[in-house]
């Protein structure tokens, strides 16, 4: 019989005694299961490593559960995640190793392949090629974009997150992460559209 | 911020919105308006260029994210599942268990070593007596064996000088025995 003062939560049979505090981490498949692919799509995106995101990945779920003490729930568990990737990552980079392998690495993202998996959209197969460049043109210029720049707009463009959220993640004063935002938006719209005539 | 032409922009108008216009426009949802950005919409819906533009980045952007989503769950699917802890690092309730194995580790560690300096202690004495033990047998050893050299020889070292006057059988002299040059002196 379990104690009043012992809570168990069945899908990791974790007890927590009197004064634990308990934290939606606890439940830690149901979190790695509810999180994981959103942790493993923005390291993806970042780091264009397979390898390399998937080690993060669990490297990300293995310190959110050592540190879930420390998780104050002032922002939302995804938030909080992504922050842990997000520094494993720009330490993942930071290192030469990491860049002499980027390009030789033979987990390396395939433009070809991500472009290969839009959506069928309604029409010819011509405005599915030309969907498929437009793609592939964004994912080219994305990588081409400063570390904090390709952090800021993947979090907005692929984790859609909002700005606040965004300066929460990062770190950044709010009026920095629209710079930077901005800024990589007129990167990528500058190489999308063909420059207008502008006096 | 208004665009750089403050007049519905026609055809022939080269004037369009700015970086951070277009910028405050993708960031937010479609169709939400806010005091930053009703000059840039207002532009909008008076310039196809801009509007088309704008259309176009935000379908491309949105395919990104579809294509970007489809392709990291399909390469997420080929992945081995991840390895969870089994059992929690530092719960609470562990935690006492924790301690308690520790301190009886800690406990069946310095038990033997304490044992270890109390015998290390107590053998100084020992030692140190056996010592005294030996050097006494030892002399004692060498006194008895002076006592039968004594008593085997057949003339006593006192009484030698007696029983060799000119000490010739014995090769040295006593120099308390005097000779006769020095009797004649």
């Amino acid at each position: 019989m379990v104690p009043d003062n012992i809570q168990t939560f069945p899908s990791t049979s974790l007890t927590l005694g009197a004064g634990a505090r308990t934290t939606p981490l606890d439940d830690l498949e149901t979190v790695v299961a509810l999180y994981q692919p959103r942790v493993f799509r923005f390291l993806l995106a970042n780091l264009r490593d397979r390898d390399a995101a998937e080690t993060l990945t669990q490297e990300t779920f293995l310190r959110a559960w050592t540190a879930r003490d420390t998780f104050r729930e002032d922002c939302s568990v995804a938030t909080w995640l992504i922050r842990i990737a997000l520094n494993l990552a720009r330490d993942h980079t930071r290192t030469g190793r990491f860049r002499f392998w980027k390009h030789i690495a033979a987990s390396a993202v395939d433009v070809d392949e991500v472009a290969a998996n839009i959506p069928n959209r309604e029409g010819s197969a011509e405005s599915q090629l030309i969907a498929q460049e437009q793609v592939k043109l964004i994912w080219q210029t994305v990588a081409d974009l400063s570390p904090r720049q390709r952090t800021i707009f993947l979090l907005r463009f692929l984790e859609e997150m909002e700005i606040p959220e965004i300066a929460t993640v990062t770190g950044l004063p709010l009026g920095t992460v629209k710079s930077h935002l901005y800024r990589a938006l007129n990167i990528i719209r500058t190489r999308h559209t063909p420059q207008k005539e502008t006096v | 911020m208004t665009p750089h032409s403050a007049s519905p922009c026609s055809a022939s108008e080269t004037m369009h919105l700015t970086e951070d216009q277009f910028g405050q426009l993708l960031s937010q949802p479609v169709g939400i308006r806010t005091s930053e950005t009703s000059a840039a919409e207002a532009h909008l819906l008076a310039c196809e260029q801009c509007a088309a533009e704008l259309a176009g980045l935000r379908d491309s952007l949105s395919l990104f994210r579809q294509a970007s989503t489809t392709y990291a769950n399909n390469e997420l699917r080929n992945l081995p599942p991840m390895q969870l802890p089994a059992r929690p690092a530092h719960t609470l309730a562990v935690q006492p268990a924790y301690w308690a194995t520790a301190a009886a580790a800690v406990i069946l560690a310095f038990l033997p070593m304490q044992a270890l300096r109390q015998h290390s202690f107590q053998p100084a004495p020992a030692v140190a007596a056996s010592v005294a033990d030996r050097t006494v047998q030892t002399e004692d050893e060498a006194l008895l064996n002076d006592v039968d050299t004594e008593i085997s020889a057949s003339v006593p070292t006192p009484m030698l000088a007696l029983a060799d006057p000119a000490g010739v059988a014995s090769g040295s002299l006593d120099s308390s025995v005097p000779t006769s040059t020095q009797r004649k002196d």
